[in-house]
């Protein structure tokens, strides 16, 4: 057995299965893309070679992916400066509690178990001008005044949009943070206490730090799923209005789908994959101190 | 050996009923169709479903395999299917540019031989939009035309007469405001109502019928003058909130329902609509409420200038294995279709058909906008291009309802997606 494991032949005939499906799974419908990305396909009929002018075109002529691209951002900063730290905090003070730890963690995991459908279902019907429930609440405690189109409102749209798609993230990063949480042993939080670290040092200097590679997997994963967002948008706005919430993947889905533009959503999803992996590297760059076992 | 003997005789009796159902049997045809009506139970489904069992029935050889979606997933549906050869023998679509015109020059479209439906009672100008590089490429469904709905019941409750001008209009949706009744409701999500709407505008305020589809052929710009009267008139009635408050997230669903409800006093849609009178969905003092009014007179055209262009079509795959079973399909659809549909109150065909003194007051409201028309425009300038054109208008308008453009900056963004979406054709 030893001999079979350490014959690099034999290693790479049994891997070899496992790499050949992942090359057709993942590279090939890249590359294709990569091909298509560089033809005017209308998805009817023959594709023409147009070469890199899908690209360019994608680059220095489209505003709309650019606005697209901007609020993926603005969504990954607020999920990750605005939902984690609050997520955060109500994990301490779940485990801190204890009383009703466990119906409290039910209860905030419940938007990560709905669908997605329902939940922006669910808030487009309270943020509905007439008939919503904000806008009557709103009225009840006398400020009537801030009453207005929550979605379709240029200046509340994106916000209202990024509410809905934070308030449904909400449950798995209390899920992650929960778990990293209790997974710190008590005896070094009681050897910090022994040694005068109490409230927010004991966070702050012991256990933040330990926390550190559950925060990485965490951002990393709310990076990526600000960049793919798709089905709150399509549900709520649609993009709109014009493009003010307009998303990457549901710009590309669009442009393939609707605008019938094959060739220029593919060069979009190849330049979206390229955005997503250099945010991995970048994010994996610069958070990549290690903590050590514990 | 009794039991070899036993096993012997039962195989040879399986392998002689096999035989005998095999020869039998005559070849089963399988007919692969599709359209955008997946509730089989009622209106549309329900008439394709009567017309489809009558043809099998007719031909006991074929099995009719249909698939149905809502409007836009039945369009991804065929572009996806056209994108791998794989069209269904016939199929409903829709007989713009960007739908059935994409699909005649990709060389995916039966030319259609006229002569063999001559004398089904087509009503004049409805086989044109289906004709693509001089060839018949579908056949026409129905006559679709912008009209208001509207319930008569709140009409009468706040005394508000039907108005006959766009002024009169406005103040109609004030009286609605004013008593927290939703003055109009339309899909604004997916705007092109609203495109349909500036259309209609721009007739009423040029009087010219033809200066929108000779702009589409590039005979005049968007930015010619002409159309500014109509865009202003478009962000006056927006401004005076004629309008639900969530016009541009309100679908076509949540905006049928809202009227049907009775939450909203007017329903700007097609004359497809006329199923709203007998939708049990909706009750009965609604039911028997409801009516229909033409788009209001501006100040050069008048209340009878209707824009009515033929929506639905059928087509024929051009790789179809049974070309003439299809043809033979599309006759005995357009022999029964006709009758059906105008008894189910589904649309109004683009055949003639025979009315009576028992239909229904909304269809007589609609057969009579119809025939008084005096002068009618045809497609929507959004359907007269690409498929991307399309998406940018919609886009367009909706920035123009939301304030993000301004009326000059929306036509001079109108003519560079038209400039440039003509380039592209």
């Amino acid at each position: 057995m030893n001999k079979f494991f350490s014959n690099k032949k034999d290693i790479f005939l049994m891997v070899l299965p496992g790499v050949a499906f992942l090359l057709f799974a993942m590279f090939l419908p890249i590359l294709m893309s990569v091909y298509y990305g560089m033809t005017d396909w209308s998805g009817i009929g023959k594709p023409n070679f147009i070469g890199i002018a899908n690209f360019k075109a994608v680059l220095f002529k489209d505003p709309i992916f650019w606005v697209s691209l901007l609020n993926a951002l603005i969504l990954s900063l607020v999920t990750i400066f605005i939902q984690n730290p609050i997520a955060f905090a109500v994990c301490v003070m779940l485990i801190a509690c204890k009383k009703g730890e466990r119906f409290f963690r039910t209860v905030y995991f419940i938007p990560a178990v709905i669908s997605v459908v329902v939940t922006t279902r669910l808030w487009v019907q309270i943020f509905s001008p007439q008939f919503g429930l904000l806008n009557k609440f709103l009225s009840l405690i006398g400020l009537g005044f801030l009453k207005t189109d929550w979605l379709s409102n240029v200046h509340t749209a994106l916000g209202s949009v990024i509410f809905i798609a934070v308030w449904q993230g909400f449950g798995w990063a209390i899920l992650f943070y929960y778990s990293g949480l209790v997974g710190i042993p008590k005896e070094l939080q009681e050897a910090a206490r022994i040694d005068g670290a109490s409230g927010v040092k004991l966070y702050t200097k012991v256990v933040l730090p330990l926390m550190m590679p559950v925060i990485k997997v965490i951002i990393l994963n709310a990076l990526i799923n600000c960049l793919k967002q798709m089905e709150t948008v399509y549900l709520s706005t649609g993009g709109g209005p014009g493009d003010v919430t307009q998303f990457l993947a549901n710009y590309l889905y669009q442009k393939a789908f609707v605008s019938s533009q094959y060739g220029y959503g593919n060069a979009i999803s190849v330049l979206f994959v390229i955005i997503c992996i250099l945010a991995t590297y970048l994010l994996n760059r610069f958070t990549k101190e290690d903590v050590g076992e514990f | 050996m009794k039991r070899v003997l036993v096993f012997f005789c039962v195989g040879v009796l399986l392998c002689a009923v096999l035989l005998a159902s095999a020869f039998s049997a005559e070849p089963k045809i399988t007919l692969r169709m599709g359209d955008p009506h997946p509730d089989r139970q009622h209106t549309w489904g329900a008439v394709i479903e009567q017309i489809n069992t009558a043809f099998e029935k007719a031909h006991p050889n074929v099995k009719i395999v249909s698939e149905s979606y809502q409007d836009q997933a039945w369009q991804q549906k065929v572009k996806i299917y056209a994108a791998s050869n794989q069209l269904p023998d016939v199929f409903k679509y829709w007989s713009f540019a960007q739908y059935t015109g994409a699909l005649a020059n990709a060389g995916l479209l039966l030319p259609i031989p006229e002569k063999q439906f001559a004398g089904m009672g087509w009503l004049p100008g409805t086989l044109d939009p289906n004709r693509f590089n001089g060839k018949l490429y579908g056949l026409p469904i129905s006559v679709d035309f912008l009209v208001i709905y509207y319930n008569k019941a709140l009409f009468d409750k706040y005394g508000v007469k039907v108005p006959a001008t766009i002024d009169q209009l406005i103040a109609t949706a004030k009286v609605f405001r004013d008593n927290n009744v939703i003055p109009m409701v339309t899909d604004g999500k997916d705007a092109w109502p609203l495109n349909l709407l500036w259309d209609n505008l721009v007739i009423r305020t040029t009087g010219n019928p033809t200066l929108i589809p000779k702009t589409m052929a590039r005979k005049f710009k968007f930015t010619n003058p002409l159309f500014m009267a109509g865009t202003k008139m478009y962000k006056q009635l927006i401004d005076n909130k004629l309008f639900a408050d969530d016009l541009l997230t309100s679908d076509y669903g949540a905006s049928r329902n809202l009227f049907g409800q009775e939450k909203a006093a007017m329903y700007l849609m097609g004359s497809w609509e006329q199923g709203l009178s007998t939708d049990t969905s909706f009750s009965e003092p609604f039911r028997n409420n409801v009516g229909v009014m033409k788009i209001p007179a501006g100040p050069k055209g008048t209340i009878d200038d209707l824009q009515a262009w033929g929506g639905g079509n059928y087509v024929i795959s051009a790789h179809t294995k049974y070309k003439s079973l299809c043809l033979d399909y599309l006759k005995m659809y357009y022999t029964m279709f006709p009758k059906l549909v105008w008894e189910n109150k589904v649309c109004i065909p683009a055949q003639k058909i025979m009315t009576s003194s028992s239909d229904n007051q909304l269809s007589k409201e609609l057969m009579s906008i119809l025939s008084s028309a005096k002068t009618t425009s045809g497609t929507v300038h959004i359907d007269l291009s690409t498929a991307d054109f399309n998406t940018t208008g919609n886009k367009l308008i909706q920035e123009l309802t939301a304030g993000i453009k301004t009326p000059e900056q929306f036509l001079s963004e109108l003519d560079a997606a038209a400039e440039t979406a003509s380039k592209s054709k």
